[in-house]
């Protein structure tokens, strides 16, 4: 496991590099596009965001235990 | 040269499949959607075949390129579909999933609105039976909410379908921006099918409860249908851009919570439809075409998915994530097969997700919505999230629960093999598809800044999932949806109305009850009321409480009658009169 999660951080660091090598302005249309390494930092704060917003709807909102819906039906 | 239309193959398929004796129905299933394969193959785009109802000339087949890539998917996936099946002995349910894929193929082949409206009830009452031959209570009551839902869509069609034939409009055209009642009828309609939240609770409630294989078959068709009407009818209504935004993120949210292995998949068809009815929304050559290669590629993943998941199912007798975890030694073949579809739904390169979300998304940029954009990246790192890392680390992975998992069918591996050589086979070969595609674009995949971004995306994702894993396992609860709205409160206010109207029953008894007690007596005595009469007026005129009141006598006629000597005699004076006129005149 320590293996891998180092192999996905180097390989991670190794994508940064090539966008920063192969950048290519021409390509962009919108300004993000020209940040080099920003759909890594999206990638790793949207999956945080994702997680932890969609937990919290969860607990306050949206979660009923599992025979919710037996006996009213 | 004439055409045979494809449904009507599967159709005749469904009849023969009932007479063929023994063994050999079950070839017969297969042939069926190879047959209507082929039928699709070899029509050309602009063949019409008209039919004369009732004095309309019916299009019962109209073709032309956007046509034939859904009609082409459809029956590839109608193949896949029979042989994942095969196994299944019950003739019911693969006739059903035969009169389902013809029901699929004849919306798309429509190219007049009662033809469509035909078909499109034909895949809701075909498609239910997928979901009740699972026998099981939940899946009976899932299914007739699934049918309460499809016959409201139904009935939104028809009248859309009848307003646009009574102004003379019985070809199917665009109608974006003619906004009149038929243009919400038939959008209404339509978003039921695609499953557009609010409406789309239908879709995550019902597929999970379907059979093995039925589920399958459901996962591929009734939402792809819809966006295949999106883009011939709606195709650049704006409103559709933001309801596909948050159909991706929704589904994505509600995947995080999910614990049923079916049901976190069913929320991601929701996430992926949503790309394409964002797509539909934009309107451009570009994004028509990206929702086109999407709902193409997405049938071949999404349906690989279900396989593997229905494999999971299949082998252990379990759909929960708290249930499942450790069987990735016992059924090593379906873990990578699910792999493909995970790989391929998640856009990793080389897999044909990639090549079709990314027009999508390209599309979302150069028609200058930005946010849009950004937004379907974020679904795109939820859908890796979930059914890439998530389900399979739970499901395959994750803790031991020493679960014995029984061996699978061949020709379940053989589908699942079969759906995973596509989504690679469009994958590493993209051009496959968009020579295919129906509108003209100039668009190359396989960049150095759209795979670098992509890896890049995936990478950090996947480290954010290993950083909070310990949050991520499955929780035995249940989500509310907006299958929440009819299934509690509608569900209560039905039950009170239930109550009131037999509480009514119980007054109305009562009182019809008292009534008869109060009116009887006037019935049996009619002496009774004149009787009562004359007493108010003149008391000494009646003198006995006899006939009246607690104990009276019951009226009988012969107390009243003459002696039958006076009747004979009346009678013998009367036949005595008229003889004697007789004889005087």
């Amino acid at each position: 496991m320590q293996r891998l999660t180092w192999f996905g951080i180097a390989s991670l660091v190794f994508t940064v590099l090539l966008d920063i090598i192969f950048h290519d302005p021409h390509h962009a249309i919108n300004w993000w596009h020209r940040l080099p390494g920003f759909d890594a930092l999206f990638g790793f704060s949207g999956c945080i965001a994702i997680i932890v917003g969609s937990k919290w709807l969860g607990k306050h909102l949206l979660q009923r235990h599992e025979k919710y819906y037996e006996k009213g039906e | 040269m004439s055409v045979i239309h494809p449904s009507l193959v599967l159709i005749a398929t469904v009849l023969v499949l009932y007479l063929l004796p023994g063994r050999l129905w079950r070839w017969g299933v297969v042939g069926g959607p190879l047959l209507a394969l082929l039928t699709v193959a070899g029509i050309k785009p602009g063949t019409i075949l008209s039919y004369n109802f009732l004095g309309y000339d019916l299009l019962v087949l109209k073709a032309d390129t956007l046509t034939l890539v859904f009609a082409l998917i459809f029956s590839i996936m109608g193949v896949l579909g029979v042989i994942y099946a095969l196994h299944v002995k019950k003739r019911g349910e693969h006739a059903a999933a035969l009169l389902y894929v013809a029901g699929s193929l004849g919306v798309v082949f429509a190219g007049d609105w009662l033809t469509l409206f035909f078909f499109w009830e034909l895949m809701s009452v075909a498609s239910v039976f997928l979901i009740w031959y699972r026998g099981r209570r939940e899946s009976l009551a899932a299914g007739f909410r699934y049918l309460l839902i499809h016959f409201l869509s139904g009935n939104l069609m028809l009248f859309g379908t009848l307003l646009l034939i009574s102004k003379g409009n019985l070809a199917i055209t665009n109608l974006t921006a003619t906004n009149g009642i038929a243009f919400w009828l038939i959008l209404g309609s339509v978003a039921i099918n695609a499953a557009i939240p609010p409406l789309h609770a239908w879709l995550t409630d019902a597929y999970p409860e379907g059979t093995v294989s039925g589920s399958v078959f459901l996962s591929a068709f009734t939402t792809k249908v819809a966006v295949y009407v999106l883009i011939r009818v709606f195709a650049g209504t704006e409103l559709l851009l933001w309801a596909g935004v948050i159909m991706a993120l929704y589904g994505v949210v509600y995947a995080v919570l999910e614990n049923n292995i079916r049901r976190l998949l069913a929320y991601h068809i929701i996430s992926q439809v949503g790309y394409m009815v964002a797509a539909v929304g934009m309107g451009t050559d570009l994004a028509l075409n990206g929702a086109t290669a999407h709902a193409f590629s997405h049938i071949l993943y999404k349906s690989l998915l279900f396989m593997g998941t229905g494999a999971v199912i299949y082998a252990t007798g379990r759909e929960k994530l708290t249930e499942l975890g450790g069987i990735y030694k016992a059924m090593p073949l379906t873990v990578i097969l699910y792999t493909v579809g995970a790989f391929s739904i998640s856009g990793v390169p080389l897999f044909n997700g990639f090549i079709s979300k990314s027009i999508v998304i390209t599309a979302a940029g150069e028609s200058g919505y930005g946010i849009a954009e950004l937004l379907l990246t974020l679904a795109s790192v939820g859908t890796f999230l979930h059914t890439g890392l998530k389900l399979p680390y739970f499901m395959f992975f994750g803790a031991d629960r020493g679960l014995k998992p029984v061996k699978i069918p061949l020709n379940m591996h053989l589908a699942m093999a079969g759906g995973a050589f596509l989504c690679i086979l469009f994958g590493v070969f993209p051009t496959l598809l968009y020579k295919m595609l129906p509108y003209p674009m100039n668009y190359v995949p396989y960049t150095m800044d759209h795979v670098i971004s992509s890896t890049q995306l995936l990478l950090a994702t996947a480290f954010g999932f290993f950083l909070l894993l310990a949050k991520l396992g499955g929780e035995p609860t249940l989500t509310i949806d907006t299958d929440w709205f009819y299934r509690k409160p509608a569900a209560a206010v039905f039950q009170r109305l239930v109550y009131i109207l037999k509480q009514t029953k119980v007054r109305l008894d009562a009182g019809g009850n008292y009534l008869f007690q109060f009116v009887g007596p006037y019935f049996t005595n009619p002496f009774l009321a004149p009787r009562k009469l004359l007493r108010a007026i003149y008391p000494a005129a009646v003198d006995d409480e006899f006939y009246e009141g607690e104990g009276a006598l019951t009226y009988d006629e012969n107390r009243y009658r003459f002696p039958l000597g006076i009747n004979l005699l009346v009678a013998v004076i009367f036949i005595t009169f008229v003889a004697t006129l007789a004889i005087v005149f």
